[in-house]
């Protein structure tokens, strides 16, 4: 009985091992017109692990002996993941299409870095965290190359694979100090061992967590991996790779940092802090010379790394169990709104490689008003979304971030944030500029008009902008998913 | 009337429109024109029902409280005070002149003209009568978008560099107060109180001092790049430069008023001590935006550049008025705001009206247009007068109200102050000689036989104009009289200011 009570708090990961295994069936089936169908299926099923996650909602239980726990935590990392699966899965075949890349492997290898996801975000033992790390992680290095007669594809699958497999021992490295030192490898425990204790192994064991956690989140000095890991995927694959990882890297910094480790957050602020300042300004100074948009983007998701990362110190550094979970809160309702403005600014710039001679330069962008109003607009609402400007959820982000650290005193940082922000409004209005006030090139190169993408667009754009309006529900579950962990 | 959400009608009608706008098929340009100009003027309309304030009664009225963001305090409060209300009757007024303005010199991308136009106008108006400093943010940034827009696509040649450093000055400036609200209200609901945004309910409160002067900064730089005050001032000429006809009406006439009533609305009553212990700095810094203003318009050679310096002059009267502390400046800088946004505004749509031909506005090109367009003269004569603040005119009443109040602070600002009025009829009046009284030079007489007095069209737009800047100057008491009110509330705030332990800091 106890057996089948565990299984029903699995249905998500559940559910989603079936689709993978529905996918690899299904595509040995399909012939090649007929391989669209993959992505209505996945979308599908999707759905069915997210109405899933809905029943486990609520459920707060640690399951199979302390390795597994599925609190509303983890719950909201999964129903975001899930979003962010949806998202992209959407917008990516015709992109693919065209490159001749296989879409039943994408829809496949997606799926498995969701489940990877799925698994870091609701660990609660050392042994279960790497390992969905690792089930995050070696399907992304796969996507990144997926397109595989593209060189650049391939310069960044190696990478990636090679810089993070290094992350991922040194990671692995300081789990296993941590283990030395207290004996345990569930999170729990070793937060309880922790308490009240500080000593030069423990730094030791900080440092190397630190060093494989920053680097898996991208933040600087640990980010030169990402603008070419970024640039050589295929774009859409690229908006997943900037939000998906990340995500699952912000769920591992929080079980680590936040609970594990919490009570030396005194000790791994100083450095925490630092890291987070130079990731979000080295992050917008390099992004403010790129005259590629995806590179553009690419940095600028180093930017926002520290923007989250400031959420995470506001945690650290605040006085009382109220003001730290606020801190939690707006680095989860951040990499929600993050995740859905920037999966669809790399689709936009996705859409307009339909000729597979672009890149992504803003020049491609020149006069886009005039040749695709709908979709410059919808740019137009991403980049301000991006910046931060009200009324879109970009704006709410960041606002949620500041209000967190300038509650736990921290208001020097909020101030460096914005400052960045005002830096960021300078490239992102660039791409406005671009597509507004320029005139179109002499010979456009056709833009992307796929239902699925037309669609998705559609409905990240109009997220944006209600969840920057009417932020009440998700702030809610934001709340109630934070308070999880105190 | 009760029940009636009348400044959300005001505030929103122009989004109304939009989204009407949105469904109009771009090619017909006749409906999108009408269909602005209807929105405008509904709002317009809508506004004229705030003239039923009732100055001697409670502060703030036609109030509407909703809740909005509940998590964090966040509420849509929308109120009107006498401050509030004449500043609103002035956006409302200017925008549907702009609009009307707008009939003919643009014809590109017409559709996202009138949609950018509108969304500014809901933007400039919210920021007015919101009574949440989250909301008054939010509208704050709402309104600068648009601008960025009309100054980005329909303005002139080095247009792009313009409008981007238009941005960047203003987002630099609002993301620092936004800081600064965030620790307010933090700062408020530590000491035990609900968290909340409500401005009635942060105002009152006694700061610490490091938190007053350190959110003052906050503040003083987002007001003061949008007033905007020396040396925070570079963007103006720029953005005026290159921006559309409508656009620098806009700008001029509503959107450095923002900047003036945040001073008002927000520093002072917000931040009584600190603004105390700043003003000197303050009124400094206005007077070096007066004298300076007005020497730097002197040597203008185009006539935009030049009406965009003597604003930079003109609003250093604001600032020198509002931070002397005392009722008549008080009373001139708000009379002064309304009157400049008047003028400046027309100005502007009449320097547009010879650029529009001539695609020109280089005072040695101009010149001896007396003769050819008497009436364009007659009214271009007018405003600057009215600019130069002739007694009768609405310039005068502003002007002499602030010098008043500086001299009750101290006779040597007033003094400094008292200058420039002449150094501002040397600019204008010598201005206004090489445009309208010289010999046209042979670029001008290119021009000669197709050039038109002022049209149909452009009379409409200026009409309301020329009837305010009149009126504003021979009877000013209406006008006064609903200021009075908050004036006593700002001099009541900062007048009660303790001085704990800051005064010392200068």
């Amino acid at each position: 009985m106890d057996m089948l009570d565990d299984l029903i708090t699995l249905l998500p990961e559940l559910i989603l091992v079936a689709l993978v295994l529905t996918i690899i069936t299904v595509d040995l089936f399909l012939s090649r017109a007929d391989k669209w169908l993959l992505t209505p299926l996945t979308v599908a099923g999707l759905v069915l692990a997210g109405a899933a996650c809905v029943v486990v909602w609520d459920v707060n239980e640690t399951v199979y002996a302390g390795f597994y726990v599925v609190d509303d935590l983890s719950v909201f990392f999964k129903a975001a993941t899930i979003l962010i699966g949806i998202i992209s899965v959407l917008f990516a075949p015709s992109y693919l299409l065209v490159r001749r890349i296989p879409l039943g492997e994408f829809h496949m290898i997606l799926v498995t870095a969701l489940l990877g996801m799925f698994v870091l975000a609701s660990s609660s033992d050392m042994i279960t965290l790497f390992l969905g790390l690792e089930l995050m992680t070696m399907p992304s290095y796969l996507l990144t190359g997926l397109h595989k007669t593209d060189r650049y594809s391939n310069e960044g699958g190696l990478k990636y694979f090679l810089l993070g497999s290094f992350a991922s021992a040194i990671m692995l490295f300081g789990i296993s100090w941590l283990y030395g030192i207290t004996g345990s490898t569930n999170i729990a425990e070793i937060g309880a061992a922790l308490e009240g204790r500080m000593s030069g192994a423990l730094l030791v064991a900080i440092g190397f967590l630190l060093v494989g956690g920053t680097f898996k989140i991208a933040a600087v000095p640990f980010h030169y991996w990402t603008p070419d890991a970024y640039q050589g995927a295929p774009t859409p694959i690229t908006g997943f790779l900037s939000v998906g990882p990340k995500l699952g890297a912000f769920a591992l910094l929080i079980r680590v940092f936040a609970e594990a480790l919490a009570p030396l957050r005194a000790d791994w602020l100083g450095i925490f802090l630092v890291l987070t300042v130079l990731t979000m300004t080295i992050g917008n100074v390099v992004a403010l010379v790129q005259v590629n948009v995806k590179r553009m983007l690419a940095y600028s998701s180093i930017a926002h790394t520290g923007y989250i990362m400031a959420g995470l110190a506001a945690y650290a550094n605040a006085p009382n169990d109220e003001t730290a979970a606020q801190g939690i809160e707006s680095v989860l309702f951040y990499v929600l709104g993050y995740a859905v403005m920037n999966i669809a600014a790399f689709a936009v710039v996705g859409m307009l490689q339909r000729d597979t001679r672009r890149f992504g330069g803003l020049n491609s962008f020149a006069g886009l008003a005039s040749r695709s109003p709908g979709r410059a607009a919808a740019m137009g609402i991403l980049m301000l979304s991006l910046t931060g400007i009200p009324p879109t959820v970009g704006f709410f982000a960041k606002l949620y971030v500041l209000l967190a650290a300038v509650d736990a005193g921290l208001a020097w940082l909020a101030v460096i944030l914005v400052l960045n922000a005002a830096m960021a409004a300078f490239y992102y209005l660039r791409v406005v500029v671009y597509m507004y006030m320029r005139d179109p090139e002499a010979d456009p190169a056709p833009i992307d008009t796929s239902p699925f993408g037309s669609v998705a667009l559609g409905l990240s754009v109009a997220g944006v902008i209600i969840l920057g309006l009417f932020p009440g529900a998700v702030l809610a579950l934001v709340e109630v998913s934070a308070a999880s962990l105190f | 009337m009760d029940g009636v959400p009348v400044l959300s009608l005001v505030v929103f009608t122009p989004i109304i429109g939009v989204l009407l706008l949105l469904v109009v098929p771009g090619t017909n340009h006749r409906a999108i024109r009408w269909m602005a100009l209807l929105a405008a003027l509904t709002s317009l309309v809508f506004s004229l029902l705030l003239l039923g304030y009732d100055a001697g009664g409670s502060e703030f009225q036609f109030r509407e409280d909703l809740p909005w963001i509940e998590a964090f305090g966040m509420r849509y409060t929308l109120g009107v005070d006498g401050l509030s209300m004449v500043l609103v009757l002035l956006t409302t007024v200017l925008s549907v002149v702009s609009i009307f303005y707008s009939w003919e010199p643009i014809q590109k991308r017409v559709k996202e003209y009138y949609i950018a136009l509108l969304v500014l106008m809901t933007g400039m108006l919210g920021v007015f009568v919101a009574l949440d400093l989250f909301l008054f943010y939010v509208f704050w940034e709402i309104s600068l978008f648009p601008m960025y827009v009309i100054i980005g696509v329909w303005g002139g040649p080095r247009r792009i560099y313009a409008t981007v450093k238009f941005v960047i000055y203003t987002l630099v400036g609002s993301l620092l107060m936004l800081v600064a609200i965030l620790a307010v209200a933090i700062a408020h609901a530590a000491s035990g109180q609900p968290f909340t945004f409500g401005y009635e309910a942060l105002r009152g409160f006694a700061y610490a001092d490091t938190l007053q002067a350190f959110a003052f900064v906050a503040f003083f730089l987002a007001f003061a790049i949008k007033v905007p005050m020396w040396p925070f001032h570079t963007w103006l000429p720029d953005a005026h430069v290159e921006a559309p006809t409508a656009g620098s009406i806009i700008l001029a006439g509503v959107m450095l008023k923002l900047g003036g009533y945040g001073f008002l609305r927000f520093s002072l009553p917000l931040l009584p001590d600190a603004a105390v212990s700043f003003a000197p700095i303050i009124i400094g810094l206005a007077l070096v935006a007066i004298i300076y203003g007005g020497l730097v318009a002197m040597v203008q050679p185009d006539l935009k550049k030049l009406v965009a310096f003597s604003s930079v002059s003109h609003m250093g009267f604001v600032m020198l008025g509002a931070f002397v502390f005392n009722e008549q400046g008080l009373q001139g800088a708000i009379y002064q705001m309304i009157s400049h946004g008047v003028t400046t505004g027309a100005l502007f749509l009449l320097v547009g009206i010879i650029y529009e031909q001539t695609h020109d506005r280089l005072i040695a090109h101009i010149g001896g247009l007396n003769t050819r367009v008497p009436r364009y003269a007659a009214m271009f004569g007018l405003f600057t007068f009215a600019s130069i603040g002739l007694p009768g005119l609405s310039g005068f009443i502003g002007e002499f109200l602030v010098v008043l109040g500086a001299f009750r602070y101290n006779g040597f600002v007033a003094a400094g102050a008292m200058i420039v009025v002449i150094i501002s009829a040397v600019y204008m009046l010598w201005m206004f000689q090489r445009v309208f009284f010289t010999v046209p030079s042979d670029w001008m007489r290119r021009f000669w036989p197709a050039l038109r007095d002022i049209n149909r069209n452009e009379w409409i737009a200026l009409a309301p104009l020329i009837v305010l800047v009149v009126a504003l100057g021979v009877y000013p008491a209406p006008v006064l009289e609903v200021i009075a009110a908050p004036v006593d509330r700002i001099m009541e705030a900062v007048n009660g200011a303790g001085l704990t332990g800051f005064g010392p800091l200068w």
